[in-house]
């Protein structure tokens, strides 16, 4: 085989980087997002310092501000699980949008039966999910038959749900006394709250025993393997007997389940409305900030929980920052478009030599040089670091 | 239904038309080079916002030329992000969706920014009363020569190049991650004209929905085109008319009746059966959304 | 004869020197160390070494592909450095690469003009044909010009490869493995179109694993091994023992004396009566479309029994690939039928053919073979997850029970890792292999289907599983051996097929041919139907 160099031996420069945790690289994301926030400050005018104090004080600095963080934090730890078991099957389910409006209505509609308290709570979290999950399926239906990218589909059937869910608040679940939310969900119908004065309600635990049972079931059991294996090679599940359309399938039920609980969970658990109003604005961005919290979670539902609640500590703390600061709380969703930005970047830990780098490059563009040096070709501190590479190296005749 | 009606929904329907056309066309170039930018939607509402702060300090044309700057700039990060740091498409992409959305949202926190008649631009007028924008005129020509430069020009073989089998291109001079971010960064320009557009020349005003899916309407439109511009304009303008076609519905005192939610999905209901239809006869870049790495 | 002669030549017989070429991966891998080569006008070079002995690499850096760690490359007019293979071109260095660097739907005649022209010209069609007409005469080299390239058969993929290096009259042509391609007539074609371009004055770099070629078409000959140049000798001074020690280096006498018997004449490993058992596997008229919906596969039928391995030899593209794909589920067959002890397998799903005793090593182990991010663990089981040993209740997987299978695995096959949670993707060519038939040989099968098994295998991990092969043989089992080194199933197979264009050209015992027979039947010349 090829023979290596020892650590020592390989050239400081040359280093390979990729040794360091994801966890490393997630820490990294999050400051990045924080740091374009900040500069977004600046330039609009703000006093950046207040707001990011105000932001973590709001958050975590008291006991009713980590209650709201962990409220905020519920909603969005499940969609993000609809996020990452769709990633894990190989899919990206843009879709939890769509799925967490429909899975909420369908927790109101119940209130149009009446139900025993204990029965009723079930009632309406099962249907959300039975109805997320078909919200979800259909996308993946048109992508296991016809090919239909499931990204598109998704983001139709969001736009789909929004309008019909507009419609249903307007016109059948509406509140007779005021028309512009729905039907309040009635006492028996309603999430016991953890803390008085706050929205923290039961779901959060919910939410935390569906991640649990979704890691089980991905990293434990037949079906969460079969799910992985076709994600990463589907070909070669096949050899191994693995139906890759059922995973796909199987993924987006589960995925849409999550996201319907989600909506359930926050309209069965949210005072003093415990409804939904026209125009759906507490629910509309809980969807994509469930992509950033999956990803920044590595797409696993234990690194999720703590994504989770970082990010429900940035929506927390936003009220808080607008409060306080006068920043608009939509400075949050910046701090999150940018984290997704700079997690999309893998090994992001390289930016810093590919900076420095890059730097060099323009600098010696303008003054050319031949030399030992310059012959540093973009493609090296890019070249492979496992062994793997290595071997396809060797495949290819090296 | 008086000719005068047939008119205007005609005009209306290219007055809609435009933003998912001049947005494909520039996904065309951009996924032919081999680049999935799902960051669409995030680059029209950015244009969109940026155009009308320029159009208020200089007028109409200084608002769309500032809407193209920020399609530009935006597809290069996202190029930049794919092409040289390896990284994911459609993550970059959700990426710039999210921050557009962030940002535009925070630029809007004061309230929806209004287009006054100086800002907005002067469009040509028709015999039945609606004015048609000038950018009509780009939308309808831009196909064309995007047409001609993809099929006739040396640069148009090296983009499908890129696309198709990068270590080709690759051999053969080509230098593959310039041509994939020339390809986007244009793409990007193209949309950014779009979202200008939207809102200098075509609606008047800026909110944040003011992008309302067209984005991913556009890539629906792409799909359907099988990366040809030509059958873009086609698909642009059959959404353009859905669209329009919605809208004349919701407004018209005599259709009252229809619930107005439900007429406002058609569009993307469409645009669903048009994919599902279509998917499957067309052929994309063999590389479409991986990152090219040397070795 | 010395490990390495400095052949010294006076400094305008040089076309190009490298000097001291050092390439180091970002990982550490020494790809290439200090490798200093001459290339001369009007001469053959041969470069031979195993696979990963860094041949390809240096040939990337000689064709601006790749910049050089250290080291520089000078020609008589100066220090010479590409910071491109345009580069390159202008200069005159054209490379033909092992796998084609050709745009599928392109035409031959648009590939070639992706190499001139400026970027906004118009594309001239009319004067590229004319060209391309003229040097099609010149070179002997016939393509059709208009049809998209992925469409044409594989020989004549490799000429447009050529075609498109020659459009630019490159002094120095180099060509990469460019026989593994070819049928025995084809390869005499290109031989003798490479010694026309030689006796013009052109510099050609020949690289290939295979001894007999090299003998017989190259001047000079440089060996590498693991990146080092261990030996530049003039091809007649030499014999293939020596050059055969100087690829593989000081090993094992045993190995060093596989290799040899490989690379000569077929030796069959102790196949001497008939102990074969019942049909294992019996195929009738077995047809299979390909990609690009042409039959692949066409009526074929065989039959494998216990205890013998029937060996399918042909140059890769003849219907191999769609065979094995259709006998192991991931491909529908148009007709025919096939069974296995009686039950059929055609068109059924993979884990109920293995259930049925089929246990398969497929011919791209990355793509079909292994998940590379997964586990070795996870690997192991692939095929078997729902194995009652491996699966319990509720669907929950038995992780001890998994990981015990594989620590046995990894003890009876040698395989080497960092323990049974390492990605696969971390363990070596030869580690993975083992692993993968390891896997499935553990489904303890009745017929062992293995799709090109030692390809980019070092000599001693190709030796193990092929002795693992002639094991299984002898304990009863049915083998079908596809593979594109002919060697390797002369030497393993009780009964070989030469498969060309979809079809089995001849069937019959080794013994029963001779090699130039076998060269005329690859390239499909003449049809013997022996039992």
């Amino acid at each position: 085989m090829k023979r290596k160099l020892a650590a020592a031996e390989i050239p400081a420069r040359r280093r390979s980087l990729t040794g360091l945790s994801p966890l490393l690289e997630s820490m990294l994301a999050g400051a990045l997002g924080l740091l374009v926030g900040v500069v977004v400050m600046v330039i609009w005018g703000y006093n950046p310092w207040a707001a990011v104090v105000a932001l973590f004080t709001g958050a975590y600095g008291s006991l009713t501000g980590f209650a709201s963080a962990l409220a905020k934090a519920t909603p969005l730890l499940l969609t993000a699980l609809t996020f990452s078991i769709c990633v894990r099957a190989g899919m990206f389910n843009i879709g939890a949008e769509g799925q967490l409006f429909m899975g909420t209505l369908a927790a109101v509609a119940v209130s149009l039966v009446v139900l025993p308290p204990g029965i009723d709570q079930i009632v309406r979290l099962v249907l959300a999910m039975v109805v997320g999950a078909l919200w979800g399926l259909v996308p993946a239906l048109l992508k296991v038959t016809r090919g239909v990218s499931e990204v598109i589909s998704t983001i139709m059937f969001n736009w789909i749900a929004r309008w019909l869910a507009l419609y249903l608040v307007l016109n059948i679940l509406f509140d007779p006394l005021r028309a512009e939310k729905t039907i309040s969900i009635p006492v028996s119908g309603r999430l016991p709250l953890l803390m008085r004065g706050t929205n923290l309600s039961v779901g959060f635990f919910v939410a935390i025993a569906f991640a649990l049972i979704v890691y089980f079931i991905v990293w434990h059991t037949v079906v969460g393997y079969e799910i992985r294996a076709a994600g990463l090679n589907p070909t070669a599940a096949k050899y191994g007997g693995i139906n890759s359309r059922r995973t796909m399938l199987l993924s987006f039920t589960l995925g849409g389940m999550a996201a319907g609980l989600a909506g359930a969970c926050y309209v069965m658990g949210t005072p003093p409305t415990y409804g939904v109003f026209a125009g759906l604005p507490e629910l509309t961005n809980l969807g994509f900030d469930g992509m950033a919290v999956a990803m920044v979670g590595r797409n696993h539902p234990i690194g999720i929980i703590f994504s989770a609640i970082f990010f429900g500590g940035l929506n927390a703390g936003g009220r808080a920052m607008q409060f306080r600061a006068g920043v608009p709380l939509e400075m949050v969703r910046v701090v999150n478009g940018t984290v997704v930005l700079a997690m999309a970047i893998p090994e992001l830990i390289r930016i810093f030599p590919l900076v420095k780098s890059g730097v060099q490059r323009m600098i010696s563009s303008v003054r050319p040089r031949r030399g030992a040096d310059s012959g540093d070709t973009p493609s090296d501190p890019d070249s492979s670091t496992s062994r793997g590479d290595a071997t396809r190296k060797e495949e290819r005749g090296a | 239904m008086s000719l005068d009606y047939f008119w205007m929904v005609l005009i209306m329907s290219l007055q809609a038309m435009v933003p998912l056309v001049l947005t494909a066309v520039g996904e065309i170039i951009g996924e032919t080079a081999g680049l999935f930018n799902i960051g669409l939607e995030g680059i029209l509402l950015m244009s969109a916002f940026t155009g009308v702060l320029g159009a208020k300090f200089g007028g109409p044309w200084v608002g769309l030329l500032v809407g193209m700057v920020t399609g530009g700039t935006m597809s290069l990060v996202f190029s930049v992000i794919t092409t040289r740091l390896k990284g994911s498409q459609m993550i970059a992409g959700i990426g710039i969706n999210l921050f557009a959305l962030g940002l535009v949202a925070f630029g809007l926190a004061a309230g929806p920014l209004f287009v006054s008649e100086g800002m907005r631009l002067r469009a040509i007028q028709t015999p039945v009363g609606m004015g048609l924008s000038p950018i009509v005129i780009v939308a309808l020509v831009v196909p064309f020569i995007a047409y001609y430069f993809l099929k006739r020009t040396r640069a148009g073989l090296m983009l499908k190049a890129a696309g198709e089998n990068p270590e080709a291109a690759d051999v053969a001079g080509i230098n593959v991650l310039r041509v994939r971010l020339l390809a986007t960064t244009f793409g990007g320009i193209l949309a950014g004209l779009a979202g200008a557009y939207i809102s200098v020349s075509w609606v008047g005003s800026m909110t944040k929905e003011i992008s309302g899916g067209r984005g991913f309407i556009a890539l629906a439109t792409v799909v359907f085109s099988g990366l040809n511009p030509l059958l873009a304009l086609v698909g642009g303008f059959i959404f353009g008319f859905f669209e329009s076609l919605a809208l004349w519905i919701r407004n018209s005192p005599a259709l009252k009746a229809l619930p107005t939610q439900l007429i406002a999905m058609t569009p993307y209901v469409v645009t669903l059966l048009v994919v599902a239809g279509v998917i499957g006869r067309v052929r994309f870049p063999k590389t479409l959304g991986e990152p090219y790495k040397r070795e | 004869m010395s490990a390495r002669e400095d052949v010294k030549a006076p400094h305008a017989a040089r076309l190009l020197r490298a000097e001291g070429i050092t390439k180091v991966y970002g990982d550490g891998t020494v790809a290439v160390e200090d490798v200093t080569l001459d290339v001369r006008p009007g001469e053959i070079l041969g470069m031979l070494g195993e696979n990963g002995a860094g041949k390809t690499t240096l040939t990337k850096i000689l064709s601006g592909l790749l910049a050089p760690t250290s080291g520089r490359v000078v020609s008589p007019r100066g220090l010479v450095r590409f910071a491109s293979p345009r580069e390159a071109l202008d200069f005159g260095i054209g490379m033909v690469h092992q796998h084609f660097a050709l745009v599928g739907t392109f035409t031959a005649a648009e590939n070639v003009m992706l190499s001139h022209e400026r970027p906004f010209s118009r594309v001239r069609a009319g004067q590229t044909h004319a060209r391309l007409e003229k040097l099609m005469e010149e070179s002997g080299l016939r393509v059709p010009l208009d049809v998209p390239v992925e469409k044409l058969a594989v020989g004549e993929q490799q000429r447009v490869e050529i075609l498109k290096v020659l459009s630019r009259d490159v002094s120095l042509l180099i060509l990469d493995e460019p026989t593994s391609v070819l049928t025995p007539v084809e390869v005499d074609v290109l031989f003798a179109l490479l010694r026309r371009l030689r006796d013009a004055g052109k510099s050609i770099i020949l690289i290939t694993h295979k001894l007999r070629e090299v003998s017989s078409v190259t001047e000079r000959i440089v060996v590498l091994r693991h990146g080092r140049l261990v030996g530049d000798v003039a091809t007649y001074s030499v014999t293939r023992e020596q050059l055969a020690r100087l690829m593989v280096g000081e090993m094992a006498a045993q190995t060093v004396g596989a290799a040899i018997e490989l690379a000569e004449e077929t030796q069959l490993l102790g196949q001497d009566e008939k102990r074969t058992g019942p049909g294992i596997l019996h195929v009738t008229g077995l047809t299979v479309r390909g990609n690009t919906r042409e039959a692949a596969v066409r009526d074929l039928s065989f039959d494998v029994h216990g205890g013998e391995i029937f060996g399918i030899a042909g140059v890769e593209g003849n219907g191999q690939s769609e065979l094995v794909e259709s006998l192991g589920g991931l491909r529908t067959a148009v007709h025919g039928r096939a069974t296995i002890r009686g039950s059929d397998i055609l068109g059924k799903d993979p884990r109920l053919i293995y259930q049925l005793g089929v246990a398969h090593v497929p011919e791209d182990r990355w793509k079909l073979g292994l998940v590379l991010p997964f586990t070795l663990a996870e690997n192991a089981i692939l095929g078997l997850q729902r194995r009652k040993e491996f699966c319990g209740l509720l669907g929950f997987l038995r992780k001890r029970r998994i990981t015990a299978h594989v620590r046995q695995l990894m003890e009876r096959f040698g395989i080497q890792a960092t323990g049974p949670n390492a990605p696969a993707k971390s363990l070596s060519g030869g580690n993975q292999q083992k692993l993968i038939v390891g896997r499935e040989l553990a489904k303890d099968p009745a017929i062992i289907i293995a799709a090109q098994p030692t390809r980019g295998l070092d000599i001693g991990a190709a030796h193990y599983i092929r002795e693992l092969l002639v094991e299984m043989r002898r304990r009863g089992r049915a083998i079908l051996l596809v593979s594109a080194d002919l060697d390797e199933v002369l030497a393993l197979s009780d009964r070989i097929a030469i498969m060309y264009e979809g079809r089995f050209v001849a069937v019959g015992r080794p013994s029963e041919f001779d090699r130039a027979q076998i060269g005329l039947l690859m390239g499909g010349a003449g049809a013997k139907e022996a039992a």
